[in-house]
C-alpha cells in the first residue's frame, strides 16, 4: 500500500509527525501539572522511549499479540510467551487504518490495523508470532481478516455473544482450553500446573499493585491525578510486566508518603469525575486531559485499558490444571462490563459502585465515533446514573485533533455545573 | 477491636475448617468414650448405630421412630413428645443454621475427606450441568416427605414395621460412621424378611455409591440430603446467616467457583439480601473467595462476624505472590 507520509518517511522517526503527536501528548501531560510523582518518571521514560524516539522495546522470546483484555494474559505467559496488546490510540495510524475500514467505524480498530499494517510499527515490540483476537465486537471481529491480510497469524479466539447462561460459560471454558491447544504448538511447550501457577502469580501481583493504586485513588483531596494513571494502566500494555509491577509499587509507596503528608495533587474543591466508554489509549488521552487541564480530577475509571483489564481477580478452588484453566476463563468472562453482552446491568452497577465508594461528582461518557455498543448503552446508563443523582456528559470524540476546543468548552461547562451544585449543597 | 476483625477477615478459612470439622468429628463419633452426649436431636448425621461412640444422636432417628407409632397415639398424647423433639431441634438448630452441615455434620466431614484424597491425587472433580443440578436438587425433598409419609404409613398398618426408620436404612452414615469405631455390623444384609433384605441392600448400594460419589464429586451426597430440606424450610429465623450486598458484586463468579454445591446464584444474584439457597452448607468459602470488602458476608444475629475483604482475598486466594518476601 501507499504510505501516505511518503514525504515524511525519509525524516528520522523522532522528527516525523507521528514522534511529534506522542510528544506533544506526553508535554501536555508533564508539563501542565506541578508536583508530579518522581515515580513516575519510570512511565513518562518509557512512553518518551518508545512511542517519542522510536527506540525498541522487544523482548526475547515468542511473542503474541493481543488485540482485546479476553486474551488470557497467564496461558500465554505460562507457555513461556509474551504478550502484546495491540489497541493502538495513534491518530497516526488511525488515518492510515481509515483504508482498511468503512468511514463510520472506530478510531481504536482503525489505528490497530493502521499499526499492524505499517513496517516500523510504533512502540517497537517486535514481529509477532501470532495475534490473538477475541470475537468481540463485529468491527474487532471483521479485522481477523484483514489482519491475516497483511501477513500475520491470527488466532480467533471465540468469545460467546452473551455471558450469563452457564452454556455461554462452558463454551467460553472451552475456547480457552482450545486457546491453551494453539500456544502450545506455537511454542513447542507443553502447559503445566507449576508453569501456570507461576504465570499466575505474575498478574496476579501486577493486579495487587495495580488495586494499591486503584484504593489510593478513593482519597479526597486526590493524591494523584487520572492522566497519570491512565498512564501507568497504558503502559501495561507493552512493557514488562514485572518490571510495570515495580515500578507500580514504588509509585504506591510514594503515594502513601503523599497520604501521610497531607499531600494535594488536586484542589480541594476540584470535581472528582468517573470516567467511562471507549478506551483512552496513549497518546490519545486527550479527554482525561482536558478534564484535568480545566481542574477537575478523574479518580475512577471503567473502561478496558485500566480498571476493567486489571481490577478482576482470578480465585482458583483447587490448583488442578483444568481448574486452573476453567478459573481463568471465568475471570476473563464473567466481571467483563463491555458493552458488546446483550444486557449491561453489570456494567452499571459497577459505574453506581465506583460513583459512590469513590465519592464521585460526575461521569464523562466517552464514545468514539463509530462504536456502536458504547453509543447504544448511552441512554441506560445516563438514565441509571441520573436516577442516582449523578450527572454525566457524554462525548463522542475521535483520535483527530479538531474537536479540542469544542471539547474544552463543554468539559469546561460540566465541570463549572458540578461545581455551582456542589456549592449550592453546601 | 479493627485488628481482631481484620485477624479474622483474613483467616485461612480452609485451614481453619479442617481442624475444626476434625474437632467435631472426634465430638460427635468418639464422644460417647468420655461420657459426652449431646442428647438425640442434633440437626446433622452425628450416627445412632454407632452406638459406642457417638456423642449424639441425628434428629432424622427418633423422628421416624415417633412417625411410626400407631395413630390414636401418635395423634393423642404423643404428639407433644413429637413436637418438644421437633422444638428443641429448632432450637439446636437455628443456631448454626446450614452451618451444622458444613463444620460439624460428620459424613459432610468424611466427605471432605475423600475430596482431599482426589486433590492429592491429582484428579479433577465433576461437575453437573445446570439441568442436571436443577432435578438433583428436588430429590431431597421427596426423600425428605418419603422419610415422614412411610412412618405414618406404618403407623396406620399400611407398611411392614420391617420399613421402621426408612432413611436410617438406606443412608450412608449407618454403614460408615460405625467404622469409625470399629463396628462393621452394619455393612451386612439383613434376611430376616423380603422387605428388610431389599433395605439393606438399597442401604449398601447408597452406600457404595456414597463413596464413589464423594470421590469424584464435592458433596456428593449433600444434594440428596433430606436433613439439608428440611433445615432449608425452617431456616428463615436462624441466626447464622449468609447475607450478600448486590451492590457491590462484580459478579466475578469466585464465589461461584469456589462452591462446593454449585450454586449459581451467590454470584448471580445480586437482589436478594439473604443469600443462602436451599442446598447451600454454608461452609462460608464463597466469603472466603470473594475479592469484593464486604459484598458476602456471615452474621450471627445481624453481628457481622466473617466478612469478604481485598486484603483477605489476596491472602487466601493469590497463591506465590510472594507479598511477604522483599522485594527485588
Amino acid at each position: 500500500m501507499t504510505n501516505p507520509n511518503a514525504k515524511t518517511a525519509a525524516l528520522p522517526y523522532n522528527r516525523s509527525r507521528q514522534a511529534r503527536e506522542a510528544e506533544t501528548m506526553l508535554d501536555h501531560i508533564t508539563d501542565d501539572f506541578d508536583d508530579n510523582p518522581p515515580s513516575m518518571a519510570y512511565f513518562y521514560d518509557l512512553f518518551r522511549r518508545a512511542y517519542c524516539r522510536g527506540e525498541s522495546i522487544e523482548r526475547e522470546g515468542v511473542r503474541v499479540g493481543t488485540t482485546c483484555i479476553h486474551a488470557p494474559e497467564e496461558l500465554i505467559y505460562a507457555f513461556g510467551a509474551t504478550p502484546v496488546r495491540l489497541c493502538n490510540g495513534s491518530y497516526h495510524y488511525d488515518q492510515i487504518g481509515a483504508d482498511f475500514m468503512p468511514a463510520k467505524s472506530c478510531s481504536l480498530v482503525k489505528a490497530t490495523l493502521g499499526m499492524l499494517s505499517s513496517e516500523n510499527a510504533i512502540p517497537k515490540t517486535g514481529k509477532l508470532d501470532l495475534i490473538v483476537n477475541p470475537t468481540t465486537c463485529d468491527q474487532k471481529k471483521k479485522a481477523s481478516a484483514m489482519m491475516a491480510g497483511m501477513g500475520h497469524s491470527v488466532y480467533e479466539l471465540e468469545l460467546p455473544p452473551a455471558k450469563e447462561s452457564e452454556q455461554a460459560r462452558v463454551y467460553w471454558q472451552r475456547s480457552v482450553r482450545e486457546f491453551a491447544v494453539r500456544l502450545r504448538q506455537l511454542t513447542g511447550k507443553k502447559l503445566t500446573r507449576k508453569n501456570l501457577m507461576a504465570a499466575m502469580a505474575k498478574t496476579s501481583r501486577a493486579q495487587v499493585a495495580f488495586r494499591t493504586l486503584h484504593n489510593f485513588r478513593r482519597k479526597a483531596p486526590s493524591l494523584i491525578l487520572g492522566k497519570d494513571v491512565f498512564l501507568v494502566t497504558n503502559a501495561y500494555f507493552f512493557d514488562d510486566i514485572d518490571r510495570w509491577t515495580d515500578a507500580v509499587e514504588r509509585l504506591n509507596a510514594e503515594l502513601a508518603q503523599r497520604e501521610k503528608d497531607g499531600f494535594c495533587a488536586a484542589q480541594k474543591k476540584a470535581p472528582r469525575i468517573l470516567f467511562t466508554g471507549s478506551p483512552p489509549v496513549f497518546p490519545n488521552l486527550k479527554l482525561p486531559l482536558v478534564i484535568e487541564q480545566s481542574g477537575g480530577v478523574v479518580v475512577a475509571d471503567e473502561t478496558c485499558s485500566a480498571n476493567r483489564m486489571l481490577y478482576d481477580m482470578t480465585s482458583v478452588d483447587e490448583w488442578l490444571l483444568n481448574n486452573m484453566v476453567d478459573s481463568l476463563a471465568d475471570k476473563y468472562l464473567k466481571p467483563c462490563t463491555c458493552p458488546i453482552f446483550p444486557n449491561n446491568d453489570d456494567r452499571i452497577r459497577r459505574l453506581l459502585d465506583l460513583a459512590k465508594s469513590f465519592a464521585v461528582d460526575g461521569v464523562v461518557y466517552q464514545t468514539f465515533a463509530g462504536c456502536q455498543v458504547y453509543e447504544m448503552e448511552q441512554r441506560s446508563v445516563a438514565e441509571a446514573l441520573n436516577k442516582a443523582g449523578i450527572v454525566m456528559l457524554a462525548v463522542e470524540t475521535d483520535y483527530s485533533p479538531d474537536d479540542l476546543g469544542q471539547l474544552t468548552t463543554r468539559i469546561e461547562a460540566f465541570l463549572e455545573s458540578i461545581k455551582t451544585r456542589k456549592r449550592k449543597a453546601t | 477491636m479493627k485488628r481482631l476483625k481484620d485477624a479474622i477477615d483474613g483467616v485461612d478459612l480452609n485451614r481453619f475448617r479442617i481442624w475444626f470439622q476434625l474437632a467435631m468429628f472426634v465430638l460427635l463419633v468418639y464422644g460417647g468414650y468420655l461420657a459426652i452426649n449431646l442428647g438425640n436431636h442434633l440437626p446433622m448425621f452425628a450416627c445412632g448405630f454407632n452406638q459406642e461412640g457417638r456423642g449424639g444422636i441425628c434428629y432424622l432417628m427418633p423422628l421416624q421412630h415417633q412417625l411410626a407409632r400407631p395413630w390414636p397415639q401418635l395423634f393423642g398424647m404423643a404428639s407433644l413428645g413429637v413436637l418438644t423433639g421437633f422444638g428443641i431441634f429448632w432450637l439446636w438448630f437455628i443456631f448454626l443454621n446450614k452451618g451444622w452441615c458444613g463444620y460439624v455434620c460428620p459424613l459432610g466431614t468424611i466427605q471432605d475427606w475423600i475430596t482431599a484424597l482426589r486433590r492429592r491425587l491429582g484428579v479433577r472433580y465433576a461437575r453437573y450441568t445446570q439441568d442436571q443440578f436443577r432435578h438433583l436438587s428436588r430429590v431431597k425433598y421427596v426423600l425428605l416427605a418419603l422419610m415422614i409419609l412411610i412412618p405414618l404409613g406404618i403407623g396406620g398398618g399400611w407398611f411392614s414395621r420391617d420399613m421402621g426408620t426408612p432413611f436410617c436404612l438406606i443412608c450412608p452414615a449407618r454403614m460408615v460412621l460405625p467404622l469409625f469405631t470399629g463396628d462393621l455390623s452394619h455393612l451386612t444384609v439383613d434376611f430376616s424378611s423380603k422387605t428388610a433384605v431389599a433395605m439393606t441392600v438399597l442401604g449398601m448400594l447408597i452406600t457404595g455409591l456414597f463413596l464413589t460419589g464423594a470421590f469424584v464429586k464435592k458433596r456428593f451426597f449433600c444434594f440428596f440430603c433430606p436433613m439439608s430440606a428440611l433445615h432449608y424450610l425452617i431456616s428463615r429465623p436462624a441466626l447464622l446467616k449468609l447475607r450478600k450486598d448486590g451492590d457491590k458484586c462484580t459478579r466475578c463468579g469466585d464465589c461461584y467457583r469456589a462452591c462446593d454445591m454449585e450454586i449459581k446464584a451467590i454470584a448471580d444474584d445480586v437482589k436478594n439480601a439473604d443469600i443462602m439457597a436451599d442446598d447451600c452448607i454454608l461452609c462460608l468459602k464463597c466469603v472466603a473467595a470473594c475479592p469484593e470488602p464486604g459484598a458476602l458476608k456471615a452474621t450471627f444475629a445481624t453481628i457481622t462476624i466473617f466478612e469478604s475483604t481485598e486484603a483477605g482475598f489476596i491472602k487466601r486466594c493469590q497463591k506465590g505472590i510472594g507479598l511477604d518476601q522483599p522485594k527485588r
